[in-house]
């Protein structure tokens, strides 16, 4: 039995054992959180970052790499490359989710027929009750997408 | 002068127990590891003084060449235990700390720190401290094979076990710890408390010895 060999099973067990089976909880919460006045955007994100446990950290793996192991700049480096990736990948995919939105507001789905009216939002979280196993999948689906990594 | 026999054995029989002692010493760590914190450690604490103890007690014939280094001669401790009754005081100890501490009461005790884990959550605690503690405890005879194997044949052995036992740290179990990380951070992201530490973290465990090397340049 070696200390090394439990540190990096037991962070596997966690990452791919609990964390996925707790995702389809997180998502569970946030459809209750949906129904009620509370927000569920965290606990849907994170939901989705349960199953992304394992790439998080390849992700952070592949950023702390860009460099030799000794060279001092190597922190740096991976902090560059990580506000790099922020910055160029996520926030411009995050941007057009926000173009999405505000074509989604102007239209007045945001505040005629969405979750303004409560009967709207009620409906969407029954049918979110309904299909929970299939957004878990859906969510699986998406990070099996992202299976190849950062490149 | 030649040195008496029974004081030869006697050299002998306490040269020959340091292994044991060396485990005993790890037991004694892992407890303080607990006390520490389990994930975390101080810098002079407990848990260092244990561990140095420990590498101290395995390489204490390298460290004996310093003498023969100042020139002050050192009897020989080389060769079995020639009094019958030394050697079955070597035998005894070495076996009931083999066998009885290091074979079942410590793994019973790692037992114990798996129950102090789920006690922990139930006090709003951290479970991974006492989870740290039991697998450390688990993992003392390997640990001490791994002390042994880092040593060298020169007199600046403690220092050689001490740089290897470095390396393996930054090399093998802080990449491991990364993952740790990451899956805090996702737990602290679910209950609204800091995350970006725990990213910083995980980066940190993955450059460590890079981290040493900027230092280092710093200087």
């Amino acid at each position: 039995m070696h200390f090394e060999n439990g540190i990096v099973n037991l962070a596997s067990w966690l990452g791919n054992v609990i964390l996925p089976t707790l995702s389809g909880l997180f998502f569970a919460i946030a459809i209750v959180r949906f129904a009620g006045p509370g927000q569920h955007q965290s606990w849907m994100y994170t939901g989705l970052f349960c199953l992304m446990a394992s790439g998080i950290l390849r992700a952070l793996e592949f950023l702390s790499s860009q460099r030799p192991w000794n060279d001092p700049d190597l922190y740096w480096i991976s902090v560059l490359s990580l506000v790099n990736w922020i910055c160029n990948v996520a926030m411009p995919l995050y941007g057009v989710l926000q173009i999405v939105v505000g074509i989604m507001h102007f239209a007045g789905i945001g505040h005629r027929i969405y979750q303004g009216a409560s009967w709207m939002r009620h409906f969407a979280a029954a049918a979110g009750c309904f299909m929970l196993s299939g957004i878990v999948r859906l969510a699986e689906w998406f990070v099996q997408q992202g299976a190849g990594g950062l490149s | 002068m030649a040195t008496p026999p029974l004081l030869a054995d006697i050299i002998r029989l306490l040269i020959q127990l340091l292994p044991a002692m060396a485990l005993l010493s790890l037991v004694l760590a892992g407890i303080a590891l607990r006390l520490e914190g389990g994930s975390t450690f101080l810098i002079g604490g407990s848990f260092t003084k244990w561990i140095m103890w420990s590498v101290i007690m395995v390489t204490l014939p390298q460290l004996l060449l310093w003498f023969s280094f100042f020139g002050l001669p050192v009897p020989s401790a080389a060769g079995a235990i020639g009094t019958s009754w030394l050697a079955g005081i070597h035998s005894d100890v070495a076996t009931f700390i083999n066998t009885f501490i290091i074979g079942r009461l410590t793994i019973v005790l790692a037992a114990y720190f798996v129950v102090r884990a789920v006690l922990d959550v139930t006090q709003d605690g951290h479970p991974l401290a006492s989870v740290l503690t039991a697998m450390f405890l688990l993992a003392i005879p390997a640990t001490a094979n791994l002390m042994s194997g880092l040593q060298t044949a020169s007199r600046f052995a403690a220092a050689d076990v001490l740089d290897g036992l470095w390396n393996y740290l930054a090399g093998r179990i802080m990449p491991a710890a990364a993952g740790l990380a990451v899956v805090g951070a996702i737990f602290n992201f679910a209950t609204h408390r800091p995350v970006m530490r725990l990213i910083a973290a995980a980066l940190a465990f993955l450059t460590m010895s890079a981290l040493w090397r900027l230092v280092q340049q710093m200087m």
